[in-house]
């Protein structure tokens, strides 16, 4: 382990009812690093991000951020965390500044501080000319930026992004992994999850690959290459979650699409 | 999904929908939708503490209705063989509570866009979409004013025979379809002739405008009888014409009585023809009022922030902490932009506008205006505080109710802080400017000497905000449950309020009579409004501390 551990997670299980979706998560995060959460849909990973955040309750095991176990009732290790959620769900009828500036301010920052500092950032993705636009008017990729930018405001050191890419053009990909980078650099913990193999392989120090609520790997892209086969992180991802029959899958797809006749 | 009985009932009617280039199929398939979504409404979790049962909440509150009916339309039918006075009212109480239920309840779904996105890419044509959504509010409609006149319809076919039964059938459909059209119909004017944000606001004061509208003809239709003759003889006057209630008592007079004076002929005719004119014109406009919605999603591009000068002020002033400031301000604007809130809190405050002047007035008739000016009588005012429990509780809901991960996402050290600055917002961006109006008013036809009294009176409206509170939501995050279709009562909600908002009348009125006790009063209730608020709100401990 490298530093000092920000997050700890000790045999987490989680059911919704009577369904268990995730059972027995052990996990240790240190300062600075760039963690890729992956796994097929479902498998528990914006799940295991809520749990953190206390968004959702009732897990069994032991759940550690900086240090303290966050079942404690204290709120205040929040300060230190950017959340981006998985889905784009925001007030929708606030304009970009005067949500920004009211998430800002609900951390602790300044009014103006909150409100200069976002409108500087969303120049930064270029929509400084919808600062003062409703956000029902925004389109998908220019929410998750808001989405984004509100999540590191108040320049938290531990930043849970649930799909952060999701929606984004490719340049803004581009922007976005370069800040991840920057933000680890600057010794800021990233755990993030997504979908874009390339892009999980290419930034992340570490990888942690969950099955059915399980940690089935983990670690560094070239340790994955050494536990299972060679190849890109997309075809260590088919082999570890034991899938290798999209040929067939989309043959009986388009066949079921044919079937029937077509209507008018 | 359910098969629904409404449904059922409905596919007898389904000629009439295909005559009208209706897909019928794919409405029946919307409404089954939305019905079924409706009975699977559960309150979001981890807000609050108790935990109601999934269903639907606007259906078991149906038996409510009953009551209501039973107590305000069974006495009027012991009248005898005098068809005019006792109908007329009957179904003025009857239009009263359709009218007042489709604009402050009904009116968010006939103007929502929502699901806009998940239909409109569908091949669905615009008038099959409409009339779904009007079908959904019918069935509704159908359901409340069903259990509203299930006892008197009773009563009547016992005392006047199945013939009767019949004609307050028929006449309650027609009154009912009227009425829903009339609203869409109004609403279908501002949308086309209204754009942009301006059309958001429009449509708040034409809901205002209803809501007075409908108090106002309520009360030109009580005095339309002369109570004071005995004898409560109808006697035909040319702008009757206008009061759709006598159109329906005409049915009556014509059918039972054999009455066939021409006047009653004509009232008749109007029953008829109006409201199927109407219908006809909104159908063939179906198409446009779907089409004109969309302006409501439009923002007009703008590259300046409005100016919260007003809300900086207040919050520095009514809160303690930055955190509860925040929020105050987030909640202002919620309340001021969220159009659904609007929808729904504007016809409030159109009644809590005009009743107290209704009362007055009504005390008018009874007294001479001299005398009740001379009486310095405020009491009316206490009506306005009715607006109270029904705004409290909306601020439980919000249209983007699925944002609120914001409010658990961020450290808030003390999680009551986030009503507590919601209900402060909620008294001084919606009550305090209604209150000013009515206040400006009374002092104008009374003197400065009522100030007291007024300011009694906003003691006790902030005692209700904080009762409500403590009743309706009594929950830690505000903005947070879907808005969709009414799940509660507002007739109960606004019942009790009456009960408890009179005590606290007749508590001032006798008080009054003391001399100095007003004072005395006004700083017990101060006190209480501090402590009151300082036991709901106040800081508890927490365990961890930073
Ligand atoms: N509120 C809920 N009630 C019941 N089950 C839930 C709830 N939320 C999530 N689940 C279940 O938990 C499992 C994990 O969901 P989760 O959202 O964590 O998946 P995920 O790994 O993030 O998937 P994706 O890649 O699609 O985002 C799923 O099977 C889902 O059905
Ligand atoms: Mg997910």
């Amino acid at each position: 382990m490298i530093g000092e551990p920000i997050l700890r997670l000790q045999n987490i299980e989680m059911s919704f009812g009577n369904k268990q979706v995730l059972n027995g998560i052990n996990l240790e995060v240190g300062k600075g690093q760039i963690i890729g959460y992956i796994g097929p849909n479902g498998a528990g990973k914006s799940t295991t991000v809520k749990l953190m955040l206390g968004l959702i309750e009732g897990y069994s095991g032991k759940i550690e951020i900086f240090g303290k176990d966050i079942a404690d009732g204290d709120y205040t290790y929040k300060k230190r965390i950017g959340y981006v959620p998985e889905t784009a769900e925001l007030y929708d009828h606030l304009t970009a500044a005067e949500y920004l500036t009211f998430t800002g301010e609900m951390y602790g920052l300044e009014r103006e501080e909150a409100e200069k500092k976002a409108y500087q950032l969303m120049f930064q993705f270029g929509l400084e000319h919808a600062f003062h636009q409703r956000l029902t008017s925004f389109s998908k990729g220019m929410r998750q930026k808001v989405l984004i930018i509100s999540s590191v405001l108040h320049n938290p050191d531990l930043l849970f992004f649930d799909e952060p890419l999701s929606g984004l053009d490719a340049n803004s990909v581009l922007v976005v992994k370069e800040i991840l980078a920057k933000l680890a650099e600057e010794g800021k913990t990233v755990f993030y999850s997504s979908h874009i193999m390339e892009v999980v392989e290419k930034i992340s120090d570490r990888i942690v690959l969950l099955v059915n609520g399980l940690v089935v790997a983990d670690g560094s892209f070239e340790e994955l290459q050494q536990q299972g086969k060679e190849g890109t992180l997309e075809e260590i991802f088919n082999q570890m979650t034991g899938f290798n029959q999209q040929v067939e899958i989309a043959e009986r797809f388009v066949e079921i699409v044919k079937e029937g006749r077509v209507h008018e | 999904m359910n098969d629904f009985k409404s449904l059922r009932v409905l596919d007898a009617f389904r000629w009439i929908f295909e005559k009208f280039d209706i897909d019928y199929p794919i409405m029946r398939k919307l409404i089954q939708l939305k019905l079924t979504m409706d009975s699977r409404r559960i309150p979001a979790i981890f807000n609050g503490q108790k935990q109601k049962k999934e269903g639907n909440q606007f259906i078991k509150s149906l038996w409510l209705y009953l009551f209501y009916g039973l107590l305000l339309l069974t006495p009027f039918l012991f009248l005898r063989n005098q068809y005019m006075f006792a109908s007329s009212i009957l179904f003025t109480v009857l239009m009263f509570i359709t009218i007042t239920t489709m604009v402050s309840d009904f009116s968010a779904v006939l103007l929502d866009v929502r699901d806009k996105n998940i239909l409109q890419p569908k091949p669905v044509s615009n008038r099959t979409l409409n009339a779904a959504k009007l079908m959904h509010i019918v069935i509704y409609l159908a359901l409340l004013e069903g259990s509203f006149v299930i006892i008197p319809l009773a009563v009547g076919i016992y005392r006047f025979g199945i013939f009767y039964g019949l004609i307050f059938i028929v006449s309650i459909v027609f009154v009912s379809c009227f009425v829903v059209v009339i609203t869409a119909l109004t609403y279908l004017f501002i949308l086309r002739f209204f754009s942009g944000e301006k059309l958001k606001d429009i449509i708040n004061y034409v809901q205002i405008f209803l809501a007075v509208a409908v108090m106002v003809s309520y009360q030109v239709m009580a005095h339309s009888f002369e109570l004071t003759q005995m004898n409560l003889q109808y006697t035909f006057t040319w702008w009757h014409v206008f009061l759709p209630p006598l159109w329906y008592s005409a049915f009556f007079e014509v059918l039972l009585n054999q009455d066939y004076s021409i006047n009653m002929l004509i009232l008749m005719a109007c029953g008829i023809v109006i409201p199927l004119l109407m219908l006809r014109i909104y159908i063939k406009l179906m198409p446009t009022f779907e089409r004109s919605l969309s302006k409501l999603m439009s923002d007009t591009v703008r590259t300046k922030g409005k100016s919260h000068f007003f809300e900086d002020w207040t919050s520095k002033i009514l809160c303690r902490n930055a955190q509860e400031r925040t929020f105050y301000r987030f909640a202002s604007l919620m309340i001021r932009q969220e159009r659904e809130f609007k929808l729904k809190a504007y016809p409030q405050i159109g009644f809590a506008i005009v009743i107290p002047f209704v009362m007055f007035f009504n005390e008018v008739r009874i007294d001479s205006l001299k005398e009740a000016m001379a009486n310095e009588n405020v009491y009316p005012l206490y009506f306005s505080a009715l607006m109270i429990p029904t705004v409290v509780h909306l601020l439980k809901f919000s249209g983007a109710y699925k944002g609120n991960w914001i409010f658990r996402a961020t450290p808030i050290s003390n999680s009551k802080m986030f009503y507590s600055s919601t209900l402060k917002a909620a008294i001084v961006k919606l009550f305090l400017p209604t209150f000013a109006l009515l206040s400006i008013v009374f002092i104008a036809m009374f003197s400065w000497a009522i100030i007291p009294d007024l300011l009694i009176i906003l003691l006790v409206a902030i005692m209700m905000t904080l009762l409500s509170y403590v009743l309706l939501n009594g929950e830690v995050y505000p903005f947070s449950n879907s808005h969709e279709l009414t799940q509660d009562n507002n007739t109960l909600k606004v019942l009790v309020a009456m009960v408890v908002i009179g005590a606290f009348a007749l508590v001032h009125y006798l008080i009054a009579m003391i001399p100095y006790a007003k004072l005395i009063y006004m700083l017990i209730l101060i006190i209480a409004v501090i402590v009151g608020w300082r036991l709901v709100f106040g800081e508890k401990k927490n365990h961890g501390h930073s």
